[in-house]
């Protein structure tokens, strides 16, 4: 199975976290983005259609002011999606 | 791009008073070297505008100012309000690259270079401040304006406040000390600066303690600190906000935009709420969006407790929200009242509907996801928009509204079609124009029309861009053929697109070289724009006319067709003249021209350049240049010409008609006069231009300029001549066969000279038989100018003429004009220039003939030619015959 599919337009599971925390009305913001606070963070997790839908994101981030601290690409889709194969045990050790 | 520009993006924002003065960020802008780029970046919020606002209010020089939105992102719109904004600041600034803009298709270079060469011309500068840059920048503006900071001369400078670094090159000007840059670290309050903001401006008491809590929960950003002063300002327990403020770790602005906002009065509340959707705010629009009244009074309350309301203007009518504020406002309503968002954007969409703002109207429609609204709005503007050339917007709505929606529109559809054409993206159109077919064919239940009149105009339209199509494949007859039904099939009374359909027949008329039917395809224009009251387009109309007739060598019809659209421009003038008169005046020069009448050439051009670009059409800047250039020729100032024929080349724009006398060739031909044989020849090789190549009419202005290269070539053997005398042949057919007398003339009259200087078949009297039919010809309309441009060779002939019809006054009269012209060219060298009987003289000195021969040739005495000969060694400074002729042709004399 090919775990490993590159989706040329960076779809997937994003994290973006911010320094300072942002009330959670700011959801609404970011569709789709699960919003969660931390000790003087933010982190916006969700799915990303595209390209062009992460730096919509960014933008709309920039615009607020909070300093951007990190964005991660945490996986297509398929990749967290898919359950490891029972019959192989050896697999992925 | 001529729409009506929303003035507000130009206004400079008042320096508040009730600012903190900033002395260690402004003293380097106001030191004296002033950079060339100053950038001053960071996160929204931080005191940009405020500070470049400020420094603007204290600025020696005037100061333009554009605060850019996402629209400019679009190169035109980008440098048109540049450009408007640098006219504003000093007025005249943009009359060279405004009109320029214009155009169908702006030339940037040019439109760069004008801006430029203006700028330069400045006695005391400008300041250029380009706000909000972060919206606007992008590969399609970012090149432009490196080049144009690369470029800016020592007393003009750009200042720009981003909200991201801009894509310039400033690594190299910070290398070279020419880019001052105030960064988010230097624009947060220092606690010396919060002080001064807390305890100074907003009049608060708060200890020190208190101070340093508050700068070190804000991190100096000015906007916490403004809501952290509101949050204070009559709060009698100070210590015990800033300890729970301190002591939160929430995101400032939603902290403390809660606070103020909860301190407000409920009514106040539901204002600041409601409102939050708009980009703009005015009293009416608050009225409608709140369902109140007395919105005004609210706003400038806002204003006056310094509650992030913004004055776009000086009159008070509009504001905006800071974008924090409204952001955070947006948020608070989105999760309070979700289902009533839509609402509120809809009486927006209604609101400036009815106020004739179709953009917003449409935004907050499709914002309201009322997507019917948002059709309406667009069906109902679409037509206005796309005549006042704003198809870009139109193109962006239709990728906003769902293709389904639109299938039941059709005045929506045709209107959608109209923004594609005028942006050359055919690939849809015939599609879309069967969809339309089959749409009236058989029209839905649901079929959606807001304007009887407008549907009735939709089966003419739609051959006319049919025509348009088939102009643009280059099938002529196809385009003529659908011109003809779109007039047949047009509403009653709708002359515009009787005039549309007519001016496309008549250009593909003209790019298949026949004129007769080109002009009366475009009169037949004409008249529909008269009655349709588009008296500019009536001028520039004229100007085709005009040329059409020159072509085909009226020009006493071309100078009515000028005289009576001026004559029209003038009942219909409205707040002084209307633009394309200074194109009328123009062409009125290129007749008095053509009759030799220099003094009426200047007239007409003083005129022109008094009423200035402004009052001209997109090709005036060429055009103007291109006739000053032909006076500077008749004068004899043949350097100043290849000089007005440059920046002719580089102003040029196009239009969809033929470019039947391109800049390029006109100024070879003055290359050529000049003896620039060289330059002329590689202008040839370029093109591909050989004279055995297939005639067409597109061409015949580049083939009659290679005739006249042939004619130039110094060989021997006259050859080149014959060649050219061939090539004259050929052209000389198509031009009759065309009705282009113009061409007819200027064939003959260049054929006789080419029998005539031909070393081996000199003939006098032969060459003498196409000059005199060229003379019969050109008599009525009173040409002189195509003669006694050819100069000494065309003198002689001319004197040859009047010797053997001495009762024709005509060839008498081209004779002295001849005589009194400066001699052509060559001049270059000489402190005492040769006149153009010497020049004539010098020309037979350089064959093998003897004295008495030439002095055959030239229908003088042996005594006379002796005289001629001895003035002309001692000008040349030479004293036999052989050196005159080398000196001759260093000098490029021959």
């Amino acid at each position: 199975m090919n775990t490993a599919a590159t989706d040329p337009d960076g779809s997937g599971q994003y994290e973006i976290r911010l320094r300072g925390r942002l009330d959670p009305r700011w959801s609404a913001h970011f569709e789709g983005m699960t919003l969660t606070t931390g000790d003087g963070f933010t982190l916006l997790v969700g799915p990303v259609v595209d390209q062009a839908a992460l730096h919509g994101h960014l933008n709309r981030l920039r615009d607020i002011g909070l300093p951007l601290v990190s964005v991660r690409h945490l996986g297509t889709e398929a990749e967290l999606s898919s359950t490891p194969n029972p019959v192989r045990p050896t697999e992925g050790a | 791009m001529p729409s009506p520009l929303v003035r507000t993006k130009l206004y400079v924002p008042r320096a508040r008073h009730t600012v903190v003065p900033r002395a260690r960020l402004l003293d380097p802008l106001r030191a004296g070297g002033q950079p060339r780029l100053t950038v001053v970046s960071g996160p929204a919020g931080f005191g940009k505008t405020t500070l470049l606002a400020t420094w603007a209010a204290g600025a020696s020089r005037p100061v333009a100012w554009v605060s850019l939105e996402a629209t400019e992102q679009q190169p035109t719109s980008f440098w048109t309000y540049v450009v408007t904004a640098l006219d504003t600041a000093v007025p005249g600034l943009g009359a060279g690259a405004l009109p320029l803009l214009q155009a169908p298709h702006p030339p940037m270079q040019s439109v760069l270079a004008t801006l430029l060469n203006d700028l330069g011309a400045l006695a005391d500068g400008v300041e250029l401040v380009l706000d909000d840059y972060h919206l606007a920048d992008g590969p399609a503006i970012a090149g432009d304006v490196a080049f144009l900071v690369e470029h800016l001369p020592p007393d003009v400078h750009l200042l720009i406040g981003t909200r991201a670094d801009p894509a310039l090159p400033v690594a190299r000007l910070r290398a070279s000390g020419e880019l001052v840059e105030i960064r988010a670290a230097d624009l947060r309050f220092t606690l010396e600066e919060v002080t001064a903001y807390l305890n100074g401006v907003a009049g608060l008491q708060l200890d020190d303690a208190e101070l340093a809590a508050l700068e070190d929960r804000t991190e100096g950003w000015v906007a916490a600190l403004q809501l952290a002063a509101l949050s204070l300002r009559g709060r009698d327990d100070a210590a015990g906000f800033i300890a729970g403020f301190a002591g939160d770790d929430r995101y400032v602005v939603d902290y403390l935009v809660e606070e103020v906002v909860r301190r407000q009065p409920e009514e106040v509340n539901r204002f600041l709420l409601d409102t939050s959707v708009l980009d703009r705010l005015s009293g009416s629009l608050c009225d409608a969006v709140t369902r109140g009244t007395g919105s005004r009074a609210v706003l400038e309350s806002l204003e006056r407790a310094n509650l992030f309301v913004i004055p776009l203007d000086d009159s008070r009518q509009w504001y905006r929200y800071h974008h924090l504020f409204a952001d955070v406002l947006r948020a608070h309503l989105v999760q309070e009242r979700p289902e009533g968002v839509a609402a509120l954007h809809r009486r927006a969409a209604e609101w400036y509907g009815l106020a004739d703002e179709p953009e917003p109207a449409v935004r907050h429609a499709l914002a309201a996801g009322d997507v019917e609204l948002a059709a309406d709005l667009v069906e109902r503007s679409v037509i206005g928009m796309l005549r006042q050339r704003q198809e870009t917007t139109v193109r962006g709505w239709l990728d906003q509204i769902p293709a389904e929606v639109v299938r039941r529109r059709p005045v929506l559809a045709i209107g959608f079609i109209g923004a594609l054409m005028s942006r050359g993206e055919f690939e849809s159109v015939e599609d879309r124009l069967a969809d339309l077919h089959d749409l009236l064919a058989a029209p839905p239940a649901d079929l959606v029309v807001l304007d009887e009149r407008e549907l009735a105009r939709v089966p003419g339209a739609m051959e006319t861009y049919r025509a348009a199509l088939a102009l643009v494949a280059g099938d002529a007859a196809g385009t003529v053929a659908h011109a003809d039904l779109a007039i047949a099939r047009a509403a009653p009374g709708d002359d515009l697109t009787v005039a549309a359909a007519s001016a496309l027949a008549g250009l593909a008329s003209w790019g298949n070289g026949d004129l007769e039917s080109a002009h009366r395809a475009y009169s037949r224009a004409v008249k529909g724009l008269e009655r349709a009251g588009n008296i500019s387009d009536v001028l520039g109309c004229s100007i085709t006319l005009g040329d059409l007739r020159i072509t085909q060598g009226r020009l006493g019809d071309a100078r009515q067709t000028y005289e009576d659209a001026l004559r029209l421009a003038s009942t219909h003038e409205v707040e002084g003249p209307l633009r394309g008169t200074a194109d009328m005046e123009v062409g009125l020069s290129q007749i008095a021209w053509e009759r030799n009448d220099l003094a009426e050439t200047a007239a007409h051009l003083e005129r022109a350049t008094a009423l200035g670009e402004r009052l001209g059409l997109p090709q005036f800047p060429y055009r103007w240049r291109v006739a000053r250039a032909r006076l500077r020729e008749a004068e004899g100032d043949l350097a100043g010409a290849v000089s007005l024929l440059e920046e002719a080349e580089q102003v040029y724009v196009g239009d969809y008609s033929p470019d039947v006398r391109p800049v390029a060739a006109q100024r070879v031909r003055v290359l050529v006069a000049q003896g620039r044989l060289d330059e002329a020849r590689e202008w040839a090789h370029a093109l591909e231009l050989t004279p055995d190549d297939d005639l067409s009419y597109v061409r015949e202005y580049e083939h009659l300029t290679l005739a006249r290269i042939l004619m130039h070539e110094r060989d021997a053997s006259g050859k080149a001549t014959r060649t050219a005398y061939g090539l004259l042949d050929r052209l000389r057919v198509a031009g009759e066969e065309g009705g282009r007398t113009g061409t007819v003339i200027e064939t003959l009259a260049l054929q006789a000279i080419a029998r005539h200087v031909d070393p081996e078949r000199h003939d006098l009297p032969r060459a003498l038989v196409p000059l005199e039919r060229a003379l019969r010809t050109a008599e009525p309309e009173g040409y002189v100018r195509i003669f006694v441009g050819e100069g000494a060779p065309m003198a002689a002939l001319l004197g040859a003429l009047v010797e053997r019809n001495p009762s024709w006054s005509y060839p008498r009269r081209l004779l002295g004009a001849c005589e009194h012209a400066p001699a052509s060219p060559r001049d270059h060298g000489l402190v005492d220039p040769l006149s153009a009987r010497e020049l004539e003289v010098l020309r037979l000195l350089a064959t093998e003939l003897d004295g008495p021969e030439i002095s055959r040739r030239l229908y003088i005495s042996l005594n006379t030619l002796r005289t001629h000969t001895k003035n002309v060694y001692a000008k040349l400074g030479v004293n036999r015959r052989r050196a005159a002729v080398v000196r001759a042709g260093e000098l490029g004399l021959l």
